[in-house]
């Protein structure tokens, strides 16, 4: 399974492929609410298409950089990634996880996602009415295919994100994980962005999205803990040379002083081990643990627990004083300016208040 | 008067042949010196009496034999094992430390003392933990007025092979029982050598013939070795006379020896090499820039250049097991005692390599075996007491002893016998699996090949018979000296009872003395308890097997790791599940 389908790979997609979708869900709504077929068919139309042109042309640029990516990475830089393959897996892990794991709070604040971009499209459209310092052409540019260099603006944004994050991840996998993963993540981004979009039953979407998050934790942790046991087995690699990777999930395969438990069946690494590889890249299961990998495992989760108490913690105190901590941030007038506008849509914002940057 | 005169002359020739048997005496005073044998690197060795290459012993059949050692090497204990002699009745003369001596300290002295009964080509090294390849090995020659092949040559000639490290054996010792080296992965050496040089050239004089007496007295490497057009008569192997027999190519494993015939050319038209080459099967990895070869010469003619070593297809060596011993002692058929060894490679929980024998890698015994066995009374006739890392087995006196060697491990291993010479009943070829007894069909040879030391190939094993008419303690051992060290040892101790008659109060006072001054026990089994001789507590051991699976810490990590998992999910659930705050004003 490590072969064909790289979980790491499949989050990131996932998650980069949601957020556009939700950034287009939301603009459709805007268009919707605004000028809903009743007021004019054609422009609604027009702009609708607009939207989905920018969309479109955002995913081609980013198909082109990914190739680049791509490319360059499996023709030049193979080799000596593979020369110290310990490392870069054990960098890369970390790097993964750490990524996943700051991804994955958000996931569960899909609907504050929401917020923050119904936010920010508010304010790019307001700017239309704001004596902005553009001068005649360009800003009339701007004004008439808002409805596309938004959503292009955006899904280059994200592409480009998941194009780094996935050449980051997945520098240490082979190049067959990929398909799969990318393909499946974006299938299940946009799918949960158009169930989002059509606002189905909020607490089972929440269900789902508390599951997937539970298993992106899972993933993510065990990819901390993978880490810190290739770093420690590139370390022992380099003491033991050429025995350590002959001995192959047996005696002297590994560094019997940081052993915690070691059994000679079930090594990820082997071929035929098939289950034990999904295993593996799902929870980060060695077959060969060390003080380093177990140790790295449980303060990973510590890590996540106190961040989550924190966090709703913050909430709890954030919902109970909104007001100062508003006007502390930079951007409020804005924010409160922007809440005013987009309040005709009947949503309320004052929450995605902090959000905006 | 017949009958008086014969029993006149009876005495005056017994009288004529103890004359014969002289009393040889050797001074050797070990200390370390610098020699650069291999032209590549100057190197501390351990030399005697200031002189490396160190002297050969030579004596007569009958001959008694007297060396006296001092240890001034300063840094380092030793010990002298004169490899092939069966030292009957002089088993505490055999040379093993923690077997039937203590090492002599330094700045200690020993002697060794004892009469050689035996003709043949031998050797002597140091038997202290795997020492002898700092050079502390030598060649020890018998030679045997009766030699029965000894009209068939005019001159012998000695030609010892050894492979030779650039770096001290506690350097490498250290390095190779290691967790940094946890396949086992044996030093591979830098160079061959001959007669401890390299381009050794050797006199010959057109028409003669010569008795090369060739001794592998190296550590590790095996080798193959070649005459460029001439063939050899194998004539000895490992002290016994065989029928003579053509060979074009011998292997020499680590302490084999074969004394050939080699007849010269009529001419001396041209020169001729002949190699001794590593057998590079050994080796782990073959470092770039290793010349595995030695080539010496046959020089007719000094004038004539020495052509170099010719290429040749491939490595096509005699094979011993055919050879015939020249007294045609004739099969044992009829075992008394079978004693089956399995052989294979494993890491303990230091993480570094072993050797096993039946999963038992062997450690030094506090007590030399050879003092529990003095000092044990009847119960040294209990292999228990010998220690559990020792692979003790009790052998019973004048019996058909057969040793069943199955090799579990990928690599070549000479196998060696102190104390006796064995026939070897059945080898098979490599990868033939475990020996069973109900499977073998080719018939065993009746004047099975004797020797004492033997090739077992890879995953092959070997079967060996030998009489126990020679009351003493006899290591087994593989004679690649990294697999000393790491503890490929059996110990046979052999008519314990009858050696204790023969011994008891004739241990000499400077035998004793190296372990007092050492401090090391006497008395007792292998861990020095005089009371209860099955007590073992406190004996050296080996480091303890790797922990098997899941143990109670990896199970403890698991399952607060699991825990740790589920609090974490339930802590995101919980979060996940909050209802969203949301700013109403």
């Amino acid at each position: 399974m490590p072969n064909v389908f790289a979980v790491p790979v499949f989050f990131i997609c996932f998650r980069e492929c949601l957020e556009t979708s939700i950034i287009v869900s939301v603009l459709l709504a805007f268009l919707k609410q605004t000028l809903g077929p009743e007021q004019d068919a054609t422009v609604h139309k027009r702009l609708v298409r607009q939207v989905w042109y920018g969309v479109g042309a955002g995913v081609f640029i980013c198909l082109i950089i990914c190739a680049g990516v791509i490319g360059t990475f499996y023709t030049a830089g193979r080799n000596s990634f593979e020369s110290a393959e310990n490392v870069w897996e054990g960098v890369f892990a970390i790097l993964a996880s750490v990524i996943i794991t700051l991804m994955g709070a958000a996931l569960l604040r899909v609907s504050k996602l929401q917020d923050k971009w119904r936010l920010k499209i508010a304010k790019v459209l307001e700017q239309k009415d704001s004596k902005l310092p553009i001068k005649g052409k360009l800003k009339k540019w701007t004004e008439k295919y808002a409805m596309f260099i938004l959503p292009f603006i955006t899904v280059l944004r994200e592409g480009i994100e998941a194009v780094l994050f996935i050449a980051g991840v997945g520098l240490g996998l082979p190049a067959t994980s990929f398909p799969l993963a990318v393909l499946c993540g974006l299938g299940a981004g946009a799918l949960i962005g158009y169930l989002i979009y059509k606002g189905g039953n909020k607490t089972s979407l929440q269900i789902f999205l508390v599951i997937s998050t539970c298993f992106l934790y899972l993933v993510a942790a065990g990819l901390f803990s993978k880490g810190v046991w290739s770093l420690e087995q590139n370390a022992y690699v380099k003491l033991a040379g050429e025995g350590a990777a002959e001995a192959g999930a047996g005696p002297g395969s590994y560094d019997i002083r940081k052993s915690v438990w070691h059994v000679n069946c079930c090594s990820p690494l082997e071929n035929g081990d098939g289950g034990w590889g999904i295993f593996n890249s799902l929870f980060g299961w060695q077959n060969s643990a060390t003080y380093g990998s177990v140790i790295s495992y449980n303060l990973y989760w510590l890590a996540v627990i106190v961040g989550f108490v924190f966090l709703g913690w913050k909430e709890g105190k954030a919902g109970a004083t909104p007001v100062a901590e508003a006007e502390s941030d930079a951007s409020s007038g804005h924010a409160e300016h922007a809440g005013k506008k987009t309040s005709t849509e009947g949503v309320v914002v004052g929450t995605a208040v902090k959000e905006v940057k | 008067m017949v009958l008086s005169l014969s029993t006149f002359l009876l005495p005056i020739s017994l009288l004529a042949s103890i004359a014969q048997c002289a009393t040889v005496t050797y001074d050797f005073d070990i200390a370390w010196t610098y020699a650069n044998p291999d032209g590549q690197q100057t190197r501390p060795i351990q030399g005697i009496n200031g002189q490396w290459p160190i002297p050969p012993i030579t004596v007569t059949k009958g001959d008694q034999l007297i060396v006296n050692v001092k240890n001034s090497l300063g840094n380092e204990s030793t010990s002298l094992h004169f490899h092939g002699l069966y030292q009957n009745g002089t088993t505490h003369m055999d040379g093993p430390v923690g077997v039937s001596q203590c090492s002599i300290p330094p700045g200690g002295s020993f002697t060794y003392n004892f009469t050689v009964d035996q003709p043949g080509t031998y050797w002597y090294h140091s038997h202290e933990h795997g020492q002898y390849p700092d050079g502390l090995r030598g060649a020890l020659i018998v030679h045997d007025p009766k030699d029965p092949h000894k009209d068939l040559y005019d001159e012998e000639i000695v030609l010892t092979l050894s492979d030779w490290y650039h770096d001290l054996m506690t350097n490498l010792l250290k390095d190779f029982i290691s967790i940094a080296n946890p396949s086992g992965a044996e030093p591979v050496p830098q160079a061959a050598l001959m007669n401890d040089t390299q381009n050794l050239t050797v006199k010959i004089e057109p028409g003669k013939t010569y008795l090369f007496r060739i001794i592998n007295m190296g550590a590790f490497a095996a080798q193959y070795v070649w005459f460029e057009d001439h063939t050899m008569r194998v004539v000895e192997v490992d002290g016994i006379y065989t029928e003579p027999m053509e060979a074009n190519m011998l292997y020499l494993t680590a302490a084999q020896r074969y004394s050939v015939l080699v007849t010269a050319k009529n001419d001396s038209n041209s020169n001729f090499a002949f190699v001794g080459s590593m057998d590079q099967d050994l080796f782990d990895v073959i470092p770039a820039g290793l010349n595995s070869n030695v080539t010496g010469w046959l020089v007719y003619d000094d004038k004539k250049d020495k052509p170099a070593a010719k290429e040749i297809e491939a490595f096509e060596p005699f094979d011993d097991f055919n050879l015939v011993p020249y007294d045609k002692e004739g099969l044992y058929d009829k075992v008394d005692q079978s004693i089956t060894l399995d052989l294979k490679m494993d890491n303990l929980n230091d993480g570094a390599n072993y050797a096993f024998f039946n999963d038992i890698t062997y450690v030094s015994p506090k007590v030399p075996t050879l003092y529990s066995v003095l000092s044990t009374g009847s119960n040294a006739t209990n292999p228990a007491i010998y220690g559990s890392n020792t692979n003790s087995f009790v052998l019973g006196h004048n019996e058909v002893v057969e040793i069943i060697l199955n090799n579990d491990d990928a690599g070549k291993h000479p196998f060696h016998l102190h104390g006796h010479a064995f026939q070897v009943v059945t080898r098979s070829d490599e990868a033939a699996g475990f020996f069973d007894p109900a499977n073998t069909t080719t018939p065993l040879p009746a004047t099975p090949m004797r020797r004492d030391t033997i090739l077992v190939r890879p995953n092959g094993y070997i079967v060996l018979r030998f009489r126990s008419d020679n009351p003493g303690v006899w290591l087994f051992h593989c004679h690649i000296e990294w697999h000393v060290a790491s503890g490929l040892i059996a110990t046979m101790i052999e008519s314990p009872l009858d050696l204790q008659r023969q011994l008891s109060d004739k241990i000499p006072q400077d035998h004793w003395k190296v372990c007092q001054d050492a401090n090391k026990p006497t008395k007792g089994n292998a861990a020095g308890n005089t009371v209860d001789y099955l007590d073992l507590t406190g004996e050296n051991k080996s480091p303890g097997k790797l922990p098997a699976g899941f143990t109670a810490r990896g199970i403890v990590a698991l399952v607060f790791s699991c825990l740790a998992a589920f609090l974490g999910m339930g802590v995101i659930a919980w979060y996940g599940m909050k209802p969203i705050k949301t700013k109403t004003g």
